[in-house]
């Protein structure tokens, strides 16, 4: 098990009912742990249409988590 | 009353006969007429908008001021507001006095001050489609009568026409008078005049930018008072872009305004992002941001774009200049609307997307006035509950270059838009589409159509999620999908195209459009 530090927008802030958290999580890529975390919170967007990024940059879905990363989901938003 | 403001055209008969006075020896007037060109454009027609109140007692004064400078007996104008056309009557002015020469001074005296002083708006039709605004007291001509055998008279301080002061930002060693040079030649576009539009233009219009340009096809609706700073309680019902149009006219009347009442298509909008050295994007609809984006990077103009959702906000900027990542580089197609949410339904708290176009405001005048900026392209993240502010860089070589680069993704895009762009259909009436041989599909949630049914016409529901899994019951008809606005609609109608439905349609302004004009 690792710890991740994850931060939610938008969306998946208002399902998750909170900005962020502190994670222990078994999963072995991004996806994985976004996987786990739909079922969790109860997340209705897929993975699909989120970006992700890590520690501050952009990543790929299928990207191996390290202990410590920070995490940030983000999906895109329309209100003007 | 002297002084007459009219929506309609007025008998100049009728006029005339106010002024006769047995003691008047003499009667001058001047009519003013709708000609057809300006400035080497062809015009087709003008619309006058006054502010009403402001104009009637200045026009009032100006005429009080004509008797008591020329000793005439009586005077008489009359200035129109609304639509007219070429050789129509825009002003009358009358005079009647023992001589002749007061009549002629006094008409003259008149017919100057009131093109200086009345706060009406003139906006000029014109035989290519455009439409422009022009504050009547925009030039101001000193006038003859002041430095002869007049000294300045007091009344006229309040008359000096509005000359802008820029100091603020030209004490900025890095503007300074060749930066305001660089700001007045410039022209940008602002697509949406709402909650990120308010910022963005007053701020653009206050710094002095040369032309403004203003896309917008939504009249004004009592709730986006909370954050549509230009507009007030008035207003309401009116077009946007007329209001603020209206708005930054008497904010800085040196600056140009262009206005555009309906949202731009793939068809043209390439073609407007020519006529502007910078857009910034600010409405809520999705289809407009990837169709900027696509414009964008086709014409090579930079793109400033910005979103927000209840405490949050977007911001990225499109250099789009080769190797620089655009929208699609982050997202490649547009999401389904009812993903991405809107102030409608997920609301938003009012400076949300003032500070957000107010970044954008920000970001505009950096990149006119080659103030120093980020160099690394970046999405910005505004969280507004707990004040962080996060730039993520963006890697422009795993997004379009690994489908052939943003231009060609971009040219794609635009001609699948210009395809479909049959889908959006404009009906008057609900009962016009039945009758042209459609089936309504509801596609707004049951708890929507609760609120606010369709009244009395058969429709299908089904939500917009599910358009796609029930397309089964929609293949033996032709289905005009209707939702609040349009968006998610049309979104499906093309979803549905892509899967073979090629005879989907959608209700163009949604349901909300029809209810505001009908």
């Amino acid at each position: 098990m690792i710890l991740v530090h994850l931060q939610y927008y938008a969306q998946l802030r208002e399902q998750a009912g909170m900005s962020g958290e502190q994670v222990n999580t078994a999963a072995s890529s991004l996806r994985e742990l976004y996987e786990e975390l739909r079922l969790r919170r109860g997340f209705s967007l897929a993975a699909e249409v989120l970006k992700v990024a890590v520690n501050a940059q952009f990543s790929a879905w299928d990207r191996p988590l390290r202990d410590g990363d920070t995490i940030v989901f983000i999906p895109p938003v329309a209100g003007g | 009353m002297r002084f007459r403001l009219s929506a309609e055209p007025v008998d100049t008969g009728l006029l005339h006969d106010t002024l006769k006075h047995p003691g008047s020896g003499g009667f001058c007037a001047f009519e003013g007429w709708v000609r057809d060109s300006n400035e080497g454009r062809e015009v087709d027609g003008l619309e006058y908008e006054a502010y009403a109140e402001l104009a009637q007692v200045e026009g009032e004064r100006i005429l009080e001021e004509a008797m008591a400078r020329y000793g005439v007996t009586d005077a008489r104008c009359m200035h129109r507001t609304g639509h007219l056309q070429v050789g129509d009557l825009a002003v009358w002015v009358g005079a009647c006095a023992p001589h002749r020469d007061e009549a002629f001074r006094a008409c003259r005296y008149i017919i100057d001050e009131i093109k200086h002083r009345l706060p009406i708006w003139k906006k000029e039709h014109y035989l290519t489609g455009a439409s422009e605004w022009v504050a009547c007291t925009h030039v101001y001509r000193e006038h003859e009568h002041e430095h002869k055998a007049h000294p300045p008279h007091v009344h006229h301080d309040h008359a000096k026409a509005f000359v802008p002061d820029y100091s603020r930002q030209t004490r900025l060693r890095e503007v300074g008078d060749a930066g305001q040079a660089k700001l007045a030649a410039s022209r940008v576009l602002v697509i949406g005049a709402g909650g990120l539009g308010c910022p963005v233009l007053s701020y653009l219009a206050g710094a002095g930018v040369g032309t403004l340009g203003i896309v917008d096809g939504d009249r004004l609706d009592a709730s986006n008072l909370h954050r549509q700073t230009m507009y007030d309680a008035r207003d309401i019902g009116e077009r946007k872009v007329d209001l603020a149009a209206r708005r930054l006219a008497a904010l800085n009347p040196a600056v140009k305004v262009r206005t555009w009442t309906e949202p731009l298509r793939a068809s043209d909008a390439l073609e407007v992002f020519r006529e502007f050295d910078l857009v910034v994007e600010c409405t809520d609809d999705m289809r407009s941001r990837y169709l900027s984006s696509d414009a964008a990077v086709l014409s090579g103009t930079p793109l400033i774009m910005a979103s927000v959702y209840q405490y949050e906000g977007q911001l990225q900027v499109i250099a789009a200049r080769p190797g620089m990542p655009c929208l699609r580089c982050l997202w490649p197609q547009a999401p389904a609307p009812e993903t991405v949410g809107s102030c409608v339904q997920s609301g938003v708290l009012g400076p949300v997307p003032g500070v957000l176009g107010t970044l954008q405001a920000a970001e505009a005048l950096k990149i006119l006035l080659d103030l120093p900026r980020p160099q690394a392209d970046a999405l910005l993240l505004v969280n507004l509950l707990d004040l962080n502010m996060q730039r993520l860089p963006i890697d422009a070589a795993q997004g379009c270059a690994l489908h052939g680069g943003c231009a060609e993704v971009a040219r794609a895009a635009l001609a699948l838009a210009r395809e479909q762009a049959d889908v959006d259909l404009v009906f008057d009436r609900l009962e016009d589409a039945i009758a042209s041989g459609f089936t309504l599909v509801d596609l707004r949630e049951a708890a929507e159509i609760a609120l606010d049914p369709l009244p009395g016409v058969p429709s299908l529901s089904i939500p917009s999620a599910q358009v796609l899994a029930r397309a089964n019951e929609l293949t033996t008809c032709r289905p005009l999908l209707v939702c609040a606005s349009g968006q998610r609609s049309g979104h499906a109608a093309r979803l549905l195209r892509a899967n073979g439905l090629r005879e989907a349609y959608s209700l163009a302004g949604g349901l909300r459009g029809m209810r505001t004009y009908s």
